[in-house]
């Protein structure tokens, strides 16, 4: 089914609870082309890092539950498959917050990435080069404990560590968050090099819309647990609703994606009156 | 004046060394605590299931001490993988606090089997290593060593050794040290915690094994060693509760204090102050460095 569509990841009206009553995730529809850059889009609350722990089967551990919809993966249906089942597959996710091993060393961190692989001690070190290229910072850093290290460079390492699993498929949550801009441009970076040069396809979560936007290819914007916008990353750049909400060009401030929605309806009727 | 001092290092070494066995059990709580967060109540028990499971095996059924002792890893091993299956797997992403509970109840449930399979009578056993005074030590350094004691020394130190060397340089010890951080984040890059929970459990048996087997040679086997089991709370509040290395020193000690106060200030409370010593010693720690000596210190980025 992937190969004719291309799609790596589809997602059909997935739905998803938490702890039996929650509806976090209403009705999500999204693909990712085999390797490309997707940005899952919006704000707090709007089920972002909800979307990608049900692709991830990461939602078990929160007590969370897929009760509708299909997720596709690589030709594969994901139902009852665990985190390490899915790695096993190529499919990483880097998880909100980084949550970089504190107590461990950089090396360590992004060596223990390799666990699910079979692997001499020869071919890890060579992998570690390889990923060392991406993230030069870090090979300065190696021997530090991962804990003292910056934001930036714990992102770095939670990313390299993901790599080190050699996924087909990046899961990124929130990279950008807490960052200073320049430390976000160079993540990106990073993650477009890896892109291009490892062929990953990557799906973003973020609430950074024009970075995030910049630097990929397609785009979702979602709100309360639905998509409400999607397109091309160019098209979604240069929409009015998403100037206006998103990325904040707008003369009269901030505004729900719903408020829009509504005087849309108003003007409408005014048109009609 | 220098009988005196003699009889101080004699009472010190003593100290320390019968600390080797705090330290043995108090290790079977770190490898738990580390993989896991949780206290485990049925470390004790542990101690007590396995030692009793091997003594039976050589009584009961007269099998040779190194087949025994196989036999009673094996066993371990086993109560390991039900632990994780029957227990662990059932409450994972459950609150620490509801696991500590479910500790507790794998503890009666261990005690309770122990004795219906091998009967509740105190057994002796006989390592063959006698519990009085090494007679080339005592002769040469004029020191009264028991050689059982400096056995659980030498054992106690030779599995520090061992278990660094496995968590430092193995790819399981690894997959534990990420887990120990943060289970999550090592689940999302693909490390099963199924497999480093058996692993955890597995050697938290072969070390309450061990730590049973030198408790045992003793005070005899039964029942009472797991109360004995429970003297390594103190240690682990001194040492740090997720620090190998502190689980030894704090051990050692608690051992050494416990033997000094006993000797130079147990008379003027009438003796046996060493039952609650150490728990006085734990206060203070609580008090002023609640990580321990060794603990993990949370780090924080400013």
């Amino acid at each position: 089914m992937s190969s004719v569509s291309g799609n790596i990841l589809e997602l059909k009206n997935v739905k998803v609870v938490y702890d039996n009553v929650i509806l976090a995730l209403h009705d999500v529809t999204l693909n990712v082309p085999k390797g490309k850059i997707v940005a899952l889009l919006g704000g707090n609350g709007a089920g972002k890092s909800t979307t990608l722990k049900s692709i991830s089967t990461m939602l078990a551990s929160e007590r969370g539950k897929v009760t509708g919809g299909t997720i596709n993966y690589d030709g594969n249906a994901i139902e009852k498959q665990n985190p390490s089942q899915m790695v096993n597959m190529g499919m990483v996710q880097v998880l909100e917050g980084r949550r970089c091993f504190g107590h461990l060393t950089v090396e360590e961190n992004i060596i223990s990435g390799a666990y699910s692989r079979k692997l001499s001690r020869g071919d890890i070190n060579q992998e570690l080069e390889k990923i060392y290229g991406y993230f030069i910072r870090l090979k300065e850093r190696r021997k530090s404990q991962a804990g003292f290290t910056s934001g930036g460079e714990q992102q770095m390492i939670a990313v390299a560590r993901a790599m080190m699993a050699k996924p087909k498929m990046l899961l990124l949550d929130e990279p950008s968050m807490g960052l200073a801009p320049q430390l976000v441009a160079e993540i990106f970076n990073i993650v477009k090099e890896l892109n291009e040069k490892e062929g990953v396809s990557v799906l973003l979560a973020e609430q950074n819309t024009n970075v995030a936007l910049k630097n990929s290819d397609h785009g979702y914007i979602i709100e309360t647990g639905k998509v409400m916008l999607e397109g091309t990353a160019k098209s979604l750049l240069n929409d009015d609703k998403v100037k206006e909400l998103y990325l904040g060009i707008s003369k009269e401030g901030r505004k729900n994606f719903r408020d829009v929605l509504k005087e849309e309806g108003k003007k409408k009727k005014k048109k009609v009156n | 004046m220098a009988d005196q001092i003699l009889f101080f290092i004699e009472v010190v070494v003593g100290g320390l060394l019968a600390g080797t066995m705090y330290s043995l059990v108090a290790l079977g709580f770190v490898l738990i605590y580390k993989a896991s967060a949780t206290f485990n109540f049925s470390q004790g028990a542990m101690v007590f299931f396995a030692v009793l499971a091997f003594v039976g095996f050589m009584q009961d059924f007269n099998v040779p001490f190194v087949l025994a002792f196989f036999l009673a890893v094996f066993l371990m091993i086993i109560v390991g993988l039900c632990t994780e299956r029957l227990v662990l797997r059932p409450l994972m992403n459950q609150s620490e606090d509801t696991l500590l509970m479910a500790t507790i109840g794998l503890g009666y449930v261990l005690e309770g089997l122990a004795q219906a399979m091998w009967g509740v009578e105190v057994r002796r056993l006989d390592l063959g290593i006698k519990d009085f005074p090494i007679p080339w030590i005592a002769d040469n350094l004029k020191l009264f060593i028991s050689a059982i004691d400096l056995t659980a020394g030498i054992v106690a130190f030779g599995m520090i050794i061992g278990l660094t060397l496995l968590f430092k340089y193995t790819k399981m010890g690894l997959g534990l040290r990420a887990v120990a951080d943060d289970a999550g984040a090592a689940s999302s890059i693909g490390i099963p915690l199924k497999h480093i929970m058996l692993l955890v459990w597995s050697a938290a048996g072969v070390v309450a094994l061990v730590a049973g087997m030198m408790w045992g040679a003793r005070a005899g086997v039964q029942f009472a060693l797991v109360d004995l089991a429970l003297k390594a709370l103190p240690v682990l509040i001194i040492g740090g509760f997720s620090s190998i290395p502190g689980a030894i020193i704090g051990g050692l000690l608690i051992g050494a204090v416990e033997k000094v106060l006993e000797v130079y200030i147990g008379p003027f409370f009438g003796g046996a102050i060493e039952g609650w010593a150490p728990y006085v010693l734990a206060i203070f720690f609580l008090l002023y460095r609640p990580e321990g000596l060794f603990g993990e210190k949370i780090i924080r980025r400013v």
